[in-house]
């Protein structure tokens, strides 16, 4: 059996969990396993998407230590339903949730743990996860060496959430588990959003995004000068905000903003996956880098592989003379 | 804490004076280096590779040095591995840290997370404990922010994960950790400690040495406890290896070539007339 641990927020499925659903159901059935959900914390959770999807069974723990995420309750509960029903394989997230429990949980049930995978392959009877590494420039197939649980986090993104196959009609669970013994050793204090400031890059039809390859901050006017003469909006990667040569709120990825314009410029960025997931839904992405490997290249549209200082001038410059 | 005893289990009762902060310091081949694949295809090849700290751990130690500047106590930089271990160790020592811990022995090489975590454990432990050890989110390598999840688990302790603000109030015994989830969105949280927290990319600013850290740093206390200090056997890693691919490139781009004015040219053109956003 292969169990499938939903995220939600806010009262909502995330898209990931749809995700997650569809990665279940493809492994399943090529390993001949059936997939099941479970909900933690599921009261007042909109399960509409599970009630319809394909799958065998929705399993639901309720109890007040599951109202807040708190990844001791998480382990404990998912651990309660493994240790009762061994499932073949436990996947969840590769999301700043699933990643606060998943390797907790590996190691109180002393089982392997693969994450960040992106995708997966029957080898003989053998289930191999590919998870990426070294940044997403490769990726490394492992195999559990014996049987038994194998836990799995998802990146994002790695299967499409609308092509989950519906028309099934699971059976419902509700399961009790005690948690009442577990300390209470993390309280959460409330969440907040950071402030976008004034900047809005969700409704910008056109951005040009900065990285790294500008080297220093004074770099960055060769970003503005371009957006200027595109009459778009300025964006950054994460390394440049690090650095401080632009304020946080112009962050694009998955820790800032995500955007889909009808361009996307990306100068001297190399394209890290949290990058990536914050814009490659744009309708056209070029990428102007001088590492013909750069991640980048694998989500653009057009790319030009050449040094920044000198394609950035003579296109701004192209772009001024056509506009008059 | 300066006087405990290694190999005295923590307890709750330990009394401190500060705080003892462990660093935990991953060496990773230099990412700015270009990989090559080993002739196995299980790994890059390491030969004659330069090791550097993965750069997230450099925000953990800042992190850690910071506590301790404000808290007194200590700050002890761990890493686990050979000549490479060693190698951020030092520079971990020059940066500020009070002492370090070199977990190597041949039996750990090739270790995974969950196997890393293990031996971190067992070490932490053997130094009597600590308050919070501080790990980077993630590394340069495997780069799944599991070993300082799994960390937390072996040693029994609270934890916290993409922490961008950290503050620690020794009395209560509690830290309070700012996280950062997607979407730009915060979350606060306290932790009863002693805690495991991963420090996110651009925590802190993190220094450099000087001169005189660098100095300092060879005077500093530098132990080596190989696999039967710890009490570990050769690390068994409970998945197999099948191989090490360069992604393959399902991309759709076009790649436009010439000189920087041909190549603009051409693009403009394709912006307008194909891809029709101008």
């Amino acid at each position: 059996m292969i169990l499938v641990i939903a995220e939600h927020r806010e009262g909502k499925l995330t898209s990931s969990s749809k995700e997650l659903v569809v990665f279940a159901q493809r492994a399943g059935r090529d390993l001949g396993l059936p997939v099941q959900a479970l909900v933690l914390g599921s009261a007042g959770v909109d399960l509409e998407t599970l009630e319809t999807a394909k799958i065998e069974r929705i399993i639901t723990i309720d109890d007040t230590r599951l109202n807040a995420y708190d990844p001791d309750a998480w382990v404990q509960a998912v651990k309660a339903v493994a240790d009762q029903r061994n499932p073949d394989l436990i996947v969840a997230g590769h999301t700043t949730q699933g990643m606060d429990f998943m390797p907790r949980l590996a190691v109180a049930l002393r089982r392997p743990l693969v994450p960040g995978c992106v995708d997966y392959a029957k080898i003989g009877d053998q289930l191999v996860l590919t998870r990426q590494v070294f940044n997403a420039k490769m990726n490394l197939k492992v195999a559990p060496k014996a049987e038994g649980t194998c836990l799995a986090t998802l990146v994002p993104g790695s299967f499409p959430g609308d092509e989950m196959e519906t028309g099934g009609t699971p059976e419902k669970e509700v399961v009790q588990v005690d948690l009442a013994k577990i300390p209470v050793r993390r309280r959460s204090l409330g969440l907040s959003k950071a402030s976008k400031g004034n900047v809005d890059l969700a409704s910008a039809s056109v951005i040009v995004a900065g990285g790294r390859g500008l080297k220093q901050k004074e770099n960055f006017s060769l970003i503005s000068e371009l957006a200027d003469a595109l009459g778009g909006a300025v964006g950054a990667s994460r390394p440049v905000v690090d650095a401080e040569w632009l304020p946080r709120e112009y962050q694009i990825g998955s820790s800032g903003q995500t955007v889909s314009p009808k361009l996307y410029v990306a100068v001297g960025i190399s394209g890290a996956i949290q990058h990536l997931v914050g814009m490659q839904n744009a309708r056209c992405i070029v990428a102007i880098n001088k590492d013909p490997e750069a991640p980048i290249f694998k989500v653009a549209h057009y790319g030009i592989v050449d040094d920044l200082f000198k394609v950035v001038p003579a296109l701004t410059k192209l772009v001024r003379d056509l506009r008059g | 804490m300066f006087n405990s005893i290694p190999g005295t289990p923590q307890s709750n009762s330990r009394k401190i004076s500060g705080v003892k902060i462990f660093s935990c310091i991953k060496p990773v081949v230099d990412p700015s280096a270009r990989f090559a694949i080993n002739e196995s295809k299980t790994w890059i090849k390491t030969q004659d590779a330069t090791f550097v700290a993965s750069e997230a751990d450099n925000y953990a130690l800042e992190e850690a040095l910071r506590l301790r500047e404000k808290h007194n106590g200590e700050a002890v930089a761990i890493s686990l591995g050979g000549e490479e271990a060693a190698k951020v160790l030092r520079a971990g020592l020059a940066m500020g840290a009070d002492r370090a811990i070199q977990l190597s022995d041949t039996k750990l090489r090739g270790a995974t997370e969950f196997n890393i975590a293990e031996a971190l454990a067992r070490a932490i432990e053997k130094d009597g404990g600590a308050d919070l050890v501080l790990t980077g989110v993630q590394s340069d390598d495997l780069g799944t922010g599991a070993t300082g999840v799994m960390l937390a688990e072996f040693l029994g302790w609270s934890h916290a994960t993409v922490a961008i603000a950290i503050s620690a109030n020794p009395e209560s015994k509690t830290l309070q950790v700012e996280r950062e989830l997607e979407g730009g969105v915060i979350e606060r949280v306290e932790l009863t400690l002693p805690s495991v927290v991963t420090v996110q990319y651009g925590a802190n600013q993190p220094r450099y040495a000087s001169l005189k850290g660098i100095m300092a740093a060879k005077k500093k206390p530098f132990v080596v406890w190989s696999a039967n200090d710890l009490g570990l056997t050769a690390s068994d890693s409970m998945l197999e290896v099948k191989e090490l691919v360069v992604p393959e490139k399902k991309s759709r781009v076009e790649i436009l070539s010439g000189t920087p004015e041909e190549s603009v040219t051409l693009l403009v053109e394709k912006l307008r007339k194909e891809a029709k956003v101008l």
